[in-house]
């Protein structure tokens, strides 16, 4: 009886958006369903989507740490010059006595990004090579998914556009390598966002034989 | 890429909540109603309706909109060169870069911190106001707006960065030196807050008359 009930909650699905119930489909690599009542993606099986996640995953860890560690932009007039790093973002705000915001600017556009990367390593290199996930890899890829829209390296790239801009007029700018390493960090996470698979990734998660 | 229809027999719409059950929002697995409070795949804390949903709408949107009058009022940034001093606020940085003739950059800050915050706390309020009174509005209205304010909420955050970047790359001594003003902490606290009020609004919450407008969870 217990178990009836079990198997009758694994074949339904609701939609995140209206919480219309749906019988759960086997889709075809590729396939994805919508919701009948609001449209809104209900289901989705993105094709190899646990190795390019993975890939996307580790490379943008790389890249992110490259654009931390190499010069970012250098600038000189007359003689003068000074080198910043992504990091000097935060310690400029830091020592201009806006500490709160500095932290909040690193956690955005560093901590945040890379938190998100490794969460993604944690739980999908396991699964890649099948080995049992425990319940915290669980919990890993649901922080994975909320950190997400809070990761914002790609706004900050624009705003260092527009600040290029402002300063082309003033300086000698000159980029370095980390702006590059940046740039392709978020193409690389861009991309991630779209062969990531909630759903295929779940279903490995709860069928996991080590659970309990 | 193909796609299918997800269910085509049923002509009614029967919700997971009407049907008893709740499903995880982190995780899609459905719950029985008593069954559990924290998910039994993911952990997280499911809730057939997220709690005072609405309430937590308004009390975000109140920071935000109240941290917005300063963002717009207070100097976000301050240039000091040799011979002048200047204190610039997000709007005056905007008809300074029109005047110099960089209107597509003065777009782009002016869309990012003034058309999209200004943006969102109408659509929030509109939602949460239409769930609150009942008012006539189709649901797919509803979603889409709901969508779109989740979508461009962080790009807001665009001038937050253009500061900081300054900061850092402008301290040429005695030449030019840009420092921080107060107004830009206020913008941050704005866009910050008004992200969190978006996705307090439950979506779900946009489609439950069709059943039980009596029960709705405010």
């Amino acid at each position: 009886m217990a178990s009836d009930r079990r198997i009758d909650l694994e074949q339904l699905i609701a939609c995140p958006a209206c919480d219309r119930l749906h019988r759960r489909l086997n889709l075809a690599r590729g396939e994805t369903a919508d919701c009948v009542r609001c449209g809104h993606r209900v289901q989705t099986a993105l094709v190899d989507s646990i190795d390019r996640s993975l890939a996307a995953a580790s490379s943008g860890l790389l890249l992110l740490l490259l654009s931390v560690t190499l010069p970012f932009l250098s600038l000189s007039r007359a003689g003068i010059g000074s080198q910043i790093s992504v990091l000097d973002a935060f310690s400029a705000l830091w020592s201009s006595d806006f500490r709160w915001l500095g932290v909040v600017t690193l956690t955005l556009i560093v901590l945040l990004p890379l938190v998100r990367f490794s969460l993604l390593i944690y739980v999908l290199l396991p699964l890649r090579i099948n080995r049992c996930t425990a319940h915290r890899v669980r919990v890993a890829f649901r922080w994975a998914l909320a950190l997400q829209p809070w990761a914002m390296a790609d706004i900050f790239m624009v705003g260092v556009a527009v600040s290029l801009f402002k300063v082309g007029t003033v300086a000698r700018l000159e980029i370095g390598l980390a702006f590059w390493a940046l740039l392709a960090t978020i193409a690389v996470s861009w991309y991630l966002s779209c062969v990531l698979c909630r759903d295929t990734v779940w279903q490995r998660l709860a069928a996991d034989g080590c659970r309990r | 890429m193909p796609s299918v229809i997800a269910d085509t027999d049923a002509d009614k719409h029967l919700t997971a909540r009407h049907a008893g059950l709740a499903s995880c929002r982190a995780c899609g697995t459905l719950h029985r109603k008593a069954d559990r409070i924290v998910c039994r795949l993911c952990g997280a804390r499911v809730h057939s309706r997220t709690p005072r949903s609405l309430q937590r709408v308004w009390a975000f949107l109140l920071v935000g909109v109240l941290a917005y009058v300063p963002a717009m009022t207070v100097p976000v940034m301050l240039t000091r060169s040799l011979t002048t001093r200047s204190e610039d606020t997000i709007m005056s940085g905007v008809l300074e870069l029109m005047r110099q003739g960089s209107f597509g950059i003065a777009a782009i800050i002016f869309v990012a911190s003034v058309c999209i915050p200004v943006i969102k706390f109408a659509i929030i309020g509109a939602l949460a106001l239409s769930l609150q009174r009942g008012w006539p509005m189709s649901e797919h209205a509803r979603h889409r707006l709901h969508r779109l304010t989740e979508f461009i909420g962080r790009w807001s955050m665009i001038d937050v960065f253009v500061v900081a970047v300054l900061t850092a790359l402008i301290q040429l001594g005695t030449f030019i030196t840009i420092t921080p003003g107060r107004g830009i902490e206020a913008f941050a606290l704005a866009v910050i807050f008004t992200m969190l009020a978006a996705s307090s609004l439950d979506p779900r919450l946009f489609w439950d008359h069709d059943i039980d407008g009596s029960s709705r969870t405010r």
